[in-house]
C-alpha cells in the first residue's frame, strides 16, 4: 500500500517537473569557467564588461581600433602629456545619478589605487576640466593610453558604488544590464536597465552560472539548460557539432598558446635546444586532432589579427624530428639507454606546468609531453593554479610552462609585450632567464612613436627578434569555442573578450 | 542525557582545534608563493605580476612568522572569527553560512528521498524474504554500491538532462537544480540502507515476540506498529549514524559534479586555490555537521530505546 | 586450496573475478611491451583490432596498455594501503584490547580525532597538500582505514581475553604469545579478512574519486577515475573506450564486495 502511494507521488513529482521546460523565455542563461569573487573592476572587471553591466570610456572594434564609449571624443596634446576625454551627455548610472566628469575622475582615481594595466601609464593626475570633460596628465608620453581606457579595469562606476577603502560595495555601472544578484563564485543575475543611453537590450534577464567542470558545461547547453557556453573544451566539440539544437562558433582571438621556457636553465640556454623543442612539435596534429580546429598552427607569438605585430611571410614551422635530434646532438645531447637524452651524465628531464582555467591547455600539454618524449626529452606535466606561472618565474623554479597569452588584453599588445619582455627580455608571462637588450629598447621607443609607418616597422622588428631567438615557443593560435543554443539570435563574439554583446541578442519565437 | 550532550560538545571543540591545527600546519608546508596564488584569484590571470603579489602580501600580513600567524588564528577561532578568505577577501563565516545552507538542503533532501526509497523497498523485501523482489533489490543494491558515486550522477544526467531534457545538468538557480544531485546521493545511500531495513525487519518478523503478538490475535498491521516498528527502527537509526560519514563523502563528489554551491564543492575548490582560511572553514564546518548529525542520532536512539536511558 | 573451498558460492565468484583482473594486469605487464603514454595522433579512437585488442583513446594511446597500467596501480595501491592499515590497526587493537589502561585511552583518543572527520575529507586534505603525489594518497587512505580494524580487533580481543578458555590457558602457565596464537588470532582472522576486502574496495573508490575532483594523480598516469573523467566527453563518440574503466572499477568493487561476504 505504502509502496504504491510512494510510487504514485514520485511519478507525479517527476511529471510536474517534466512539464516545466528547461528554457525560460525571459532569461538568457550563460555559462563559462570564469569565477568571480568581487565586484571590483580591478579584480573581476572583465565579468561585468562582458555582461554589459559596466562600461569604460572607450570601446574597441573587431579590428582593434578604438571607438567612442562613455567618452564621445578624445584627443592628446601635442607634447603627448595631456589627454582629454569629452563625455557623452544624458548617461545615467544604474542608481539614477548622471555621468559627470567628477564621477569619472573618482572612478579612475579608485582604479589608480589598485594594481592593473593603468599603472603601466605614468599618470600624474586625473582632473575635472568642465562638467563633461576629463583631463589625464601624464609624467611621460604614452601613446596607448586610449587602449588602457578601454580596459575592463578602468570601467566607470558611480561614486556611490565605492566604499571608503576603494573597494566596490555594489556595482552601479552604466551598461544596458543592471546587476541584481551576486553569489560569488557561482551566479550573477542582471536585468535590463530601462534608462540605458544607447539601444535597449532585447532580452529582459541574464544569468551567468560558473561551470566548474568542462565536461558538464558542454552538457548544460545540450540539455537546453544554458543558452550560451563560453570556452568549451575541445573534447566536447564533436559531440556538440552533431547536435541540431546547438551551434558551435569557432572564433580566432588574439590569444596564443605558447611554451614559456626558462632560458637560464642549464639544459635550455642554447637557442639550438629551444629550436629543437619547437621542431619536435606536431602543430598540425595538435590543431586538427587535439584542438579539433584545423589551421591554428602558430609560427610566431602574435596572431595575424594584430597586423602591425604579425610577420606575414614567416614560413610555418614543420615537425622535423631528424633535424631536432641533430641540433640537440650538436649541443652534446645524446640518447641514453632508455631513449632519454643525456649530457655529462645528466638526463634531459624537465617539468612543464600549466593551469586548468583554459580547458585545452591540459590536453595540449599531455600531447606535447609525448612529442618531446619522442626527441628524448622527459617532461613531467603538472597542473597548477595559473598564478603558479608568475610565482615560478620569480622564484626561478619554473622550467617550462604552457600558457595561453592574450595579446588583445588591451587593444594594442605593446603594453603587454613590455610587461613580458621589458626587463632585459624577461617578464612574468614572457621571457625567462633570457638576455636581450634590443627588444626592450625597441619597445621603449614604440611607447612614444607617433608615425604609423615607423611604428609598424619597429613592431615588425620586435616580432622578428622574438621569432629568431625563440625565448618563448609558439604552439597554436587560440580559437575561442562557443556553443550557442539555436533559440539565440544575433550572436557574435568579441575577439578582445571585452563584451559578450548580449544586448544585441534575442530569442527566436518558438 | 547531559553526559551525552557534553561528550558531543567536547568532540565538537576537539574537531575545531584538531582540524584547524592540522590544516594550518600542513598548508604552511605548501610549495609555491601564496601571495601569487591569491593575486591571480583577485586580479585575473592575465594580471598577475610582482606588483600585484606585493600588494597582497602587504594587505594580508603574510610575511609574519608562522607561529604568530598560528597564534592569531587560534585566538580568532576562540572568538568564532574564522578570518577572511584569501581569495575573495570576504569573511569566511559569511561564505560558510552560504555554503552550509546549500549543503544542508542537499543532504536533507537526499536523506529524505533515500528513506522514502529504502523503507518501502526494505520492508517489502523483508516481508517476501528471498522472493523475487528481495533478490532484485539485492542485485540493484549490489550494482549501485559497486559504482563510484559520480557514475550514478553522470548516468542520471545522461538520462534526465540529455535524453529527456527535463532537468538542468549543473549549477544552482532554483529548486529544479536540486533534483538530480539529491536523487544521485539518495540512490547511493538507499543502496545500503534498504538492505539494513530489510535485515532488521526480517529479524523482527522472525522473532519470538512478534510471532507471539500474532498468536495472541493482533493483525499483522497492529503487531507491526505496536511491537515491530520500534524494534526494527533502532538498528536502522544506528546505521544511519554510521552512514553519515558516507553522506558527507558523497556530498563532496556530488557537489563537485553538479557545481552545487555547497561545503564539499567549496572545500575541493579551496584546496585547489590554496585558500587556507576557506579550507579550514569548510573542513571544520563539515566536521561539525558530522558531530551534530551524530548527536541527532544519539538523541533519536535515546528516544526510541528506553534501555539506553538507564545506561546513560 | 583448502581456504578456497571454505568460501561460499558468491565468495568464490568474487575470488574468480578478482583473479581474472589480477591475471590481466600481470600478464599485460609481462607480455605487452607498449608504453601506456605513447601517443599516436593519427590513430584516435581506433576500434578494437588484433593489434589493439581494446582500441585506442583520445590521444591514440593503446587502451590495452593503459587498462593494464591502471589496474596495476589500483590493485597495488589498495594492497599496500590495506596491508599498512591492517598491520597498524590490528597491532594497536590487540594491544589496546589486551592491555587496556592508558594505551587503550590514548589510542581511542586518536581514534576519536580521526573519526570526527569524514574519511574522504581527510584524504582530500592530504591529497591537496601535494597534488599528484601517490605517497600522500597512500598516507591519507591508510590513515582513514586503520580505524575500522582497530575498533573491531579491540572489541574481539577484549572478549577473547576475558573468555574462559583463555583464562584456563593462562592459569596453565602458557605465555602471552601462545595465548594470542591459540585464542585471539583465530577469532580475529575472519573479520580482519572481511575488513580487508572492504578496505581494498574503499581505497580503489577513493583513488577514483580523487581523480574525479582533480586532486588525484596527474596525466599521463593511467588511473581509472582520471580515465573516466577524461573520456566522459567522448561518451557518444567512443562509448566502448569510456566503458572500459567504468567496467573495470565495477568488476573490482563487486569482486571485493562478494569476497567480503554478506554485509552486516
Amino acid at each position: 500500500m505504502k509502496l504504491q502511494v510512494f510510487l504514485g507521488a514520485f511519478a507525479l513529482a517527476v511529471g510536474l517537473i517534466a512539464c516545466t521546460p528547461n528554457q525560460n523565455p525571459d532569461v538568457l542563461t550563460l555559462g563559462g569557467p570564469f569565477e568571480f569573487t568581487s565586484q571590483d573592476p580591478a579584480r573581476d572587471g572583465y565579468v561585468y564588461t562582458r555582461l554589459q553591466i559596466a562600461e569604460s570610456l572607450l570601446e574597441v572594434n573587431d579590428n582593434g581600433e578604438l571607438l567612442p564609449g562613455l567618452a564621445q571624443t578624445w584627443d592628446m596634446s601635442p607634447n603627448g602629456l595631456t589627454w582629454r576625454f569629452s563625455l557623452r551627455e544624458n548617461v545615467r548610472f544604474h542608481d539614477g545619478t548622471p555621468l559627470t566628469a567628477e564621477a569619472v575622475v573618482n572612478a579612475l582615481n579608485m582604479a589608480l589605487r589598485k594594481p592593473g594595466v593603468i599603472q603601466s601609464a605614468a599618470i600624474e593626475s586625473v582632473n575635472v576640466e568642465d562638467a563633461l570633460t576629463v583631463a589625464v596628465h601624464l609624467r611621460a608620453p604614452y601613446r596607448r593610453l586610449g587602449a588602457v581606457m578601454a580596459h575592463y579595469s578602468t570601467a566607470i562606476l558611480s561614486p556611490a558604488s565605492y566604499r571608503e577603502d576603494a573597494n566596490v560595495a555594489w556595482m552601479q555601472g552604466t551598461g544596458p544590464y543592471k546587476l541584481v544578484g551576486f553569489d560569488p563564485p557561482h551566479r550573477i543575475q542582471a536585468t535590463r536597465f530601462e534608462e540605458y543611453w544607447g539601444k535597449q537590450a532585447t532580452i529582459p534577464n541574464v544569468v551567468y552560472l560558473t561551470g566548474h567542470r568542462a565536461e558538464s558545461r558542454a552538457l548544460q547547453v545540450m540539455a537546453g539548460q544554458t543558452d550560451i557556453i563560453y570556452t568549451l573544451d575541445p573534447a566536447s566539440l564533436n559531440l556538440l557539432r552533431r547536435q541540431d539544437n546547438v551551434r558551435v562558433y569557432s572564433d580566432t582571438i588574439p590569444r596564443t598558446i605558447q611554451i614559456k621556457v626558462n632560458a637560464s636553465h642549464p639544459f635550455m640556454a642554447e637557442r639550438n635546444t629551444r629550436l629543437a623543442m619547437s621542431l619536435s612539435l606536431d602543430r598540425q596534429g595538435l590543431s586538427e586532432k587535439i584542438i579539433r580546429v584545423p589551421g591554428g598552427e602558430a609560427n610566431q607569438l602574435v596572431p595575424p589579427s594584430l597586423a602591425e605585430w604579425h610577420i606575414n611571410d614567416l614560413p610555418p614551422i614543420k615537425q622535423d624530428i631528424v633535424r631536432a635530434r641533430g641540433l640537440l646532438a650538436e649541443e652534446g645531447w645524446l640518447p641514453g639507454a632508455d631513449g632519454i637524452l643525456e649530457r655529462d651524465g645528466k638526463r634531459f628531464q624537465v617539468s612543464l606546468i600549466t593551469y586548468a582555467d583554459r580547458p585545452e591547455l591540459y590536453v595540449v600539454a599531455t600531447a606535447i609531453q609525448a612529442q618531446l618524449r619522442a626527441i628524448g626529452i622527459d617532461v613531467d606535466v603538472s597542473i597548477v593554479n595559473s598564478s603558479g606561472i608568475a610565482s615560478g618565474h620569480h622564484d626561478g623554479s619554473l622550467e617550462l610552462a604552457l600558457v595561453a597569452r592574450n595579446y588583445g588584453n588591451i587593444a594594442d599588445p605593446l603594453g603587454l609585450l613590455i610587461a613580458d619582455y621589458g626587463n632585459h627580455g624577461n617578464g612574468d608571462w614572457g621571457g625567462m632567464g633570457w638576455h636581450n637588450d634590443e627588444l626592450p629598447a625597441v619597445l621603449e621607443q614604440l611607447k612614444s612613436e607617433r608615425d604609423p609607418v615607423l611604428y609598424r616597422e619597429k613592431a615588425q622588428r620586435a616580432a622578428h627578434i622574438l621569432a629568431e631567438e625563440i625565448p618563448v615557443i609558439p604552439v597554436l593560435f587560440y580559437t575561442q569555442q562557443t556553443a550557442v543554443s539555436s533559440r539565440v539570435q544575433g550572436f557574435s563574439f568579441d575577439p578582445y573578450e571585452r563584451n559578450y554583446r548580449l544586448s544585441e541578442m534575442s530569442f527566436a519565437q518558438p | 542525557m547531559i553526559g551525552l550532550l557534553l561528550r558531543r560538545l567536547l568532540q565538537a571543540a576537539f574537531v575545531c582545534w584538531s582540524i584547524g591545527t592540522l590544516t594550518f600546519i600542513l598548508l604552511r608546508l605548501l610549495p609555491g608563493d601564496m601571495e601569487f596564488r591569491i593575486a591571480a584569484g583577485r586580479y585575473g590571470h592575465d594580471n598577475v605580476d610582482l606588483a600585484a603579489a606585493e600588494a597582497v602580501r602587504a594587505e594580508l600580513g603574510l610575511d609574519q612568522p608562522v607561529w604568530q600567524l598560528y597564534l592569531n588564528w587560534l585566538l580568532d577561532l576562540m572568538r568564532f572569527n574564522l578570518g577572511d578568505s584569501l581569495v575573495s577577501g570576504l569573511p569566511v563565516v559569511h561564505e560558510m553560512l552560504h555554503l552550509l545552507e546549500h549543503t544542508l538542503m542537499l543532504a536533507g533532501a537526499a536523506t529524505v528521498v533515500s528513506l522514502l526509497i529504502a523503507i518501502p523497498v526494505g520492508l517489502y523485501a523483508a516481508l517476501k524474504a528471498n522472493g523475487w523482489f528481495d533478490r532484485l533489490s539485492l542485485m540493484v543494491s549490489a550494482f549501485l554500491r559497486a559504482q563510484p558515486i559520480f557514475m550514478i550522477g553522470l548516468a542520471l544526467i545522461l538520462l534526465f538532462s540529455l535524453e529527456l531534457r527535463m532537468l538542468p545538468v549543473a549549477g544552482f538557480d532554483g529548486p529544479r537544480y536540486l533534483v538530480l544531485p539529491a536523487i544521485s546521493l539518495a540512490l547511493a545511500m538507499a543502496a545500503v540502507s534498504s538492505r539494513v531495513v530489510r535485515h532488521s525487519a526480517s529479524e523482527v518478523f522472525r522473532s519470538a515476540f512478534f510471532t507471539f503478538s500474532r498468536i495472541k490475535g493482533l493483525t499483522f498491521r497492529q503487531a507491526f506498529l505496536r511491537h515491530g516498528l520500534r524494534n526494527c527502527s533502532l538498528p536502522v537509526v544506528v546505521f544511519l549514524g554510521i552512514q553519515l560519514a558516507s553522506v558527507i563523502e558523497g556530498v563532496v563528489m556530488i557537489e563537485s559534479l553538479f557545481s552545487w554551491p555547497g561545503l564539499g564543492h567549496g572545500l575541493a575548490h579551496a584546496i585547489f586555490s590554496r585558500d587556507v582560511p576557506m579550507i579550514q572553514g569548510a573542513a571544520i564546518a563539515l566536521g561539525l555537521i558530522f558531530v551534530g548529525l551524530n548527536l541527532i542520532v544519539d538523541l533519536t536512539c535515546y528516544a526510541i530505546d528506553p534501555r539506553s536511558r538507564e545506561a546513560a | 586450496m583448502r581456504r578456497v573451498k571454505q568460501l561460499n558460492g558468491s565468495q568464490q565468484i568474487g575470488a574468480a573475478i578478482l583473479a581474472c583482473l589480477v591475471g590481466f594486469a600481470f600478464l599485460e605487464w609481462l607480455l605487452n611491451g607498449t608504453d601506456p603514454a605513447v601517443q599516436n595522433l593519427g590513430n584516435l579512437f581506433a576500434a578494437p583490432s588484433l593489434a589493439e585488442p581494446l582500441g585506442t583513446d583520445q590521444f591514440g594511446r593503446s587502451m590495452l596498455a593503459r587498462m593494464g597500467a591502471a589496474l596495476r596501480l589500483s590493485l597495488l595501491l589498495s594492497l599496500v594501503c590495506v596491508l599498512t592499515s591492517a598491520t597498524i590497526g590490528v597491532a594497536l587493537g590487540v594491544l589496546a584490547g589486551w592491555r587496556e589502561g592508558w594505551i587503550d585511552r590514548i589510542v581511542s583518543f586518536v581514534l576519536n580525532m580521526v573519526l570526527a572527520l569524514p574519511g574522504l575529507v581527510l584524504i582530500l586534505l592530504f591529497a591537496g597538500l601535494a597534488p599528484g603525489s601517490l605517497l600522500m594518497l597512500y598516507l591519507g587512505i591508510s590513515l582513514v582505514l586503520w580505524v575500522e580494524y582497530f575498533r573491531v580487533v579491540r572489541a574481539i580481543t577484549r572478549a577473547s581475553v576475558a573468555s574462559s578458555p583463555m583464562q584456563a590457558s593462562r592459569m596453565l602457565g602458557f605465555g602471552s604469545f601462545y595465548c594470542f596464537k591459540r585464542h585471539v588470532w583465530p577469532a580475529l582472522l575472519t573479520p580482519v579478512l572481511t575488513l580487508a576486502a572492504f578496505g581494498a574496495a574503499a581505497s580503489i573508490l577513493a583513488l577514483a574519486a580523487l581523480g574525479f575532483v582533480a586532486v588525484g594523480l596527474r596525466p599521463p598516469t593511467a588511473e581509472l577515475g582520471l580515465m573516466m573523467v577524461e573520456l566522459f566527453p567522448y561518451y557518444s563518440e567512443a562509448p566502448w573506450v569510456l566503458a572500459q574503466p567504468v567496467f573495470a572499477v565495477f568488476l573490482l568493487i563487486i569482486a571485493l564486495n562478494l569476497l567480503a561476504g554478506k554485509t552486516k
